[in-house]
């Protein structure tokens, strides 16, 4: 396998716009991009990849090794996602080599028109979904701040797509009575978190066992970590300043497939 | 250790079709020719269809069952990964809609060989003996055409086959234990014992799940690594593909893949002929069959049905009482997250392995009749994610935030019953999927006893996870199962088939899978269908040839034929209360 880099290592670059990084809760500074955030340091799911059966070895390590070249966006539709996803699943405390791919995997769906076994009667097939929703936030963007997404600066685009998680747009109409908002959203979000959370790097950032067939799992009770896993180490930290997205809601009256979710309309109008 | 001492772990198998790591098919398997007319053919080699197949071939019947899927060699197909088992899901579209719109595919619908037991989590209760008397006891809902001691003998033999894990002593409904040891708790089954039992509130530890705590014969225990519902590559977790099929296939079955039924044949006398379906290719071709079983699960089965329409039957095949399509169902599976100080690392443990039942029964306190179930999920990350988005609204650096703190959280599942109402229902859509086959639209709205239902069910779960010592709890509104939209019943006017599974309408026609239920408790309904499907190839057995050759309708009840069950499960183990 392919040599792994050296993990939690910190690296300055003096291309980071610092106020693009989450930053030490204590003392306020920029957490400079590292090869592996997250609390378990040191930890690698790739490096027990000998214990793995061999088609899930085979799988995953395609998927770190070999990313999807892009066949379906047109180039300007691939800037456009791009730093739509740079906003959904920021990767600034990454450094460049350690990022996830995500626009790669999603055009990897839509070129195969693969769904997920469903499609909401009030919303478009997945395409058009996001061929309108580009043009929803560009419309949306032109309206908050007189100008294209991919032109705004990082803490406008972030504040149009808190209009669009809102389920309050200025702009766009038309296309959000043709498609729901709240679940549009839902697919976007869906496919961020399939492209993110499905990578090994990720798995380590969070902690996951990953694959253990057909090593096993013992050590069940307690979050108890097996010997090759490793315990947590918390530290606290802020969003960057020009960011938005670091809120969420403990509440329980929010449902996703319901009308009792007050973000998605009655579909049965 | 850095890696194993002999090297990196292999696949085993050695070119065999392995069905987990121990258990081999030495194919060829019988193949019949399209022009052979065979006794039965089976559409959808499924919970139902597995069970149906292997029964009425060691029973000397020539049967072949067409599954839209392929014949998984789990070896080499599946994998330890979430992203990677979305081939498992039913993923042709659907429309969905109504007020409280349905999700499907990874959510509630398998394909390939195995069907839904593939990707079940395998919990597997029994229904209660109320469920069978809804109507009579509450006003609300159905009585089923059979009663639970018709069943029960069932349910004790499907325990063996698959067989069950879980407590000596299961107080609910009709009290019975499982041949199977408990499984060890995990993070979650801790948080639903503790909080249960803070509170007052009886629990069941460690099953019942189809998941063998201890070897058996070709298949290994469980190795505890939570993918149960990406397939269970260990061949611990039950799943008709390594517990009936193999046995189906040495007894002269056959298991076509890759077949897309599309539309079963009437034939001139009023009878069916066989089916047409369509291979991996899209090229059309004609099983001709004495009788025709339909076992595609509570959307495919009215959907093929309705896609069948033809003179004498316009409004779909069998479908006089207006019912096919009809009064689907889905349980409340709403989802209760709890934040824990201490890590849980909720991905270890099969998902189902504890689970309460003491509020499944109408409580003449409650605004609603019926009840529902308590159980423990294990959600993975890519899963977990969605119900953060979902629950907490999370987005951007919130997402990741929360995701950091995954080890911390458990997952309890609610299981609401939902009534069967007549609005609920499978349609035909005017959009047509990759064959050309009109898709099925889905309506699905709440009713009052439902709403009603679902909230105390939620707050009850959230009291529990409290209890636990949470210190936060947020919950997400989902569905679990589908059953129904092809009702039983006695009567004619109002159901489709008969309590054997015989549609009324068609002597040689019958539907076995979740879709002839009338009503679903708050058990998962995987055991049930199973048991009714050995019940209904008992009742074939019995018949005989009596089906193929006249309209003549036997209400007798078989003899129960344990000697047709697969080798070694008969007799292994004791259901050690009754």
């Amino acid at each position: 396998m392919s040599k792994q880099s050296q993990h939690g290592k910190r690296r300055q670059s003096s291309e980071v716009d610092t106020s693009l990084l989450p930053r030490d809760a204590q003392t306020g500074e920029a957490i400079m991009p590292s090869e592996q955030p997250g609390y378990y340091p040191g930890y690698s799911t790739l490096s027990q990849q000998a214990f793995w059966d061999k088609t899930t070895r085979d799988l995953v390590n395609d998927r770190v090794q070999n990313v999807p070249r892009i066949r379906y966006f047109s180039p300007e539709s691939v800037r456009f996602w791009r730093a739509v996803f740079d906003h959904i699943l920021p990767q600034t405390d990454r450094i460049a080599d350690r990022r996830i791919p995500i626009i790669e995997r999603v055009d990897e769906r839509l070129f195969h028109k693969r769904g997920v076994g469903y499609r909401y009667e009030k919303m478009p097939p997945d395409r058009e979904a996001y061929q309108l929703a580009e043009i929803a936030i560009n419309e949306e963007s032109q309206a908050r701040y007189s100008g294209k997404f991919v032109d705004l600066p990082s803490l406008q685009q972030d504040l149009v797509l808190k209009a669009i998680h809102d389920g309050k747009p200025l702009a766009a109409e038309p296309i959000w009575k043709r498609m729901s908002i709240g679940r549009f959203w839902l697919l976007l979000l869906q496919d961020a978190i399939e492209a993110y959370y499905s990578h090994p790097w990720a798995w380590d950032e969070i902690g996951f066992g990953g694959p253990a067939y057909p090593r096993a799992y013992t050590r069940l009770e307690r979050g108890e970590p097996e010997p090759w896993e490793v315990e947590e180490q918390r530290y606290q930290w802020e969003a960057p300043r020009y960011a938005v997205s670091d809120i969420t809601e403990s509440t329980h009256h929010l449902h996703t497939e319901s009308r009792q979710n007050e973000f998605i309309p009655d579909e049965s109008q | 250790m850095k890696t194993p001492l002999l090297g990196s772990f292999e696949s085993s198998g050695n070119g065999h079709h392995t069905l987990g790591p121990l258990q081999h098919i030495d194919l060829p398997m019988r193949r019949y020719r399209d022009t052979d007319e065979v006794d039965y053919v089976i559409v959808g080699c499924g919970s139902a269809g597995g069970v149906l197949l292997q029964r009425l071939s060691r029973a000397g019947f020539r049967v072949v069952a067409l599954e839209a899927g392929p014949f998984w060699n789990t070896e080499r197909d599946w994998v330890s990964d979430e992203s990677g088992s979305h081939k498992l899901y039913w993923e042709d579209l659907r429309i969905t809609g109504g007020t409280d719109p349905l999700a499907f595919g990874a959510n509630n619908s398998g394909k390939g060989v195995g069907g839904g037991s593939v990707h079940w989590a395998a919990f597997t209760p029994r229904f209660h003996p109320s469920d069978f008397e809804v109507y009579t006891r509450d006003g609300l809902g159905a009585d089923w055409p059979i009663t639970y001691e018709t069943l029960r003998p069932y349910y004790e033999q499907l325990e063996l086959e698959m067989p069950v894990a879980g407590p000596a002593y299961f107080p609910w409904g009709h009290p019975h234990g499982y041949p199977y040891g408990p499984h060890p708790m995990g993070g979650v089954g801790n948080v639903l014992i503790k909080g249960c039992s803070s509170l007052g509130i009886p629990v069941s530890i460690g099953g019942p799940v189809a998941i063998l705590s201890g070897s058996r014969a070709n298949r290994p225990h469980c190795i505890y690594r939570g993918y149960c519902i990406q397939g269970c590559k260990v061949g611990a977790k039950a799943s008709t593909l390594i517990t009936h099929v193999p046995d189906a296939i040495a007894n002269g079955g056959e298991v076509r893949e890759y077949s897309m039924a599309y539309r079963i044949q009437l034939g001139k006398e009023g009878r069916v002929t066989g089916v047409h379906y369509f291979d991996r290719d899209g090229a059309a071709w004609f099983q001709r069959a004495k009788a025709v079983i339909v076992s595609g699960y509570a959307i495919e089965t009215p959907r093929l049905l309705l896609n069948s329409a033809c003179p004498g039957h316009e409004k779909g095949l069998a479908n006089s009482s207006d019912t096919v399509g009809r009064y689907l169902m889905a349980q409340a599976g709403n989802v209760v997250l709890g934040r824990f100080d201490q890590p849980v690392r909720m991905y270890k443990a099969p998902p189902a392995h504890a689970l309460t039942e003491e509020f499944y029964e109408t409580d003449p306190r409650n605004d609603f009749v019926r009840g529902f179930a308590i159980q423990t999920v294990g959600p993975l990350p890519i899963a977990f994610g969605k119900q953060m988005v979902s629950a907490k609204r999370a987005w951007g650096w919130g997402l990741r935030r929360e995701m950091m703190d995954y080890n911390h959280w458990a997952s309890l599942g609610l299981l609401g019953e939902i009534l069967p109402w007549p609005d609920n229902r499978v349609t035909l859509s005017e959009e047509r999927d990759q064959f050309g086959i009109r898709v099925p639209h889905i309506s699905f709205s709440l009713h009052d006893n439902d709403h009603k239902l679902i909230k105390a069910a939620k707050n009850k779960t959230m009291e529990v996870m409290h209890a636990a010592g949470a210190t936060e709890v947020i919950q997400e509104a989902r569905y679990a199962h589908l059953v129904g939209a092809a009702r039983m019943g006695n009567d004619p006017r109002t159901s489709v088939v008969d309590k054997f599974g015989r549609t009324h309408d068609v002597a040689n026609l019958f539907l076995c899978d979740g879709s002839i239920l009338p009503t679903q408790g708050s058990a998962n309904p995987g055991l049930t269908i199973q048991a009714l499907a050995a019940r209904t190839a008992d009742y074939l057995i019995a018949q005989g040839d009596t089906i193929f050759k006249n309209d003549k309708r036997d209400m007798t009840e078989p003899a129960m034929r344990q000697d047709l069950a697969p080798p070694d499960t008969w007799g292994h183990g004791v259901p050690r209360v009754k």
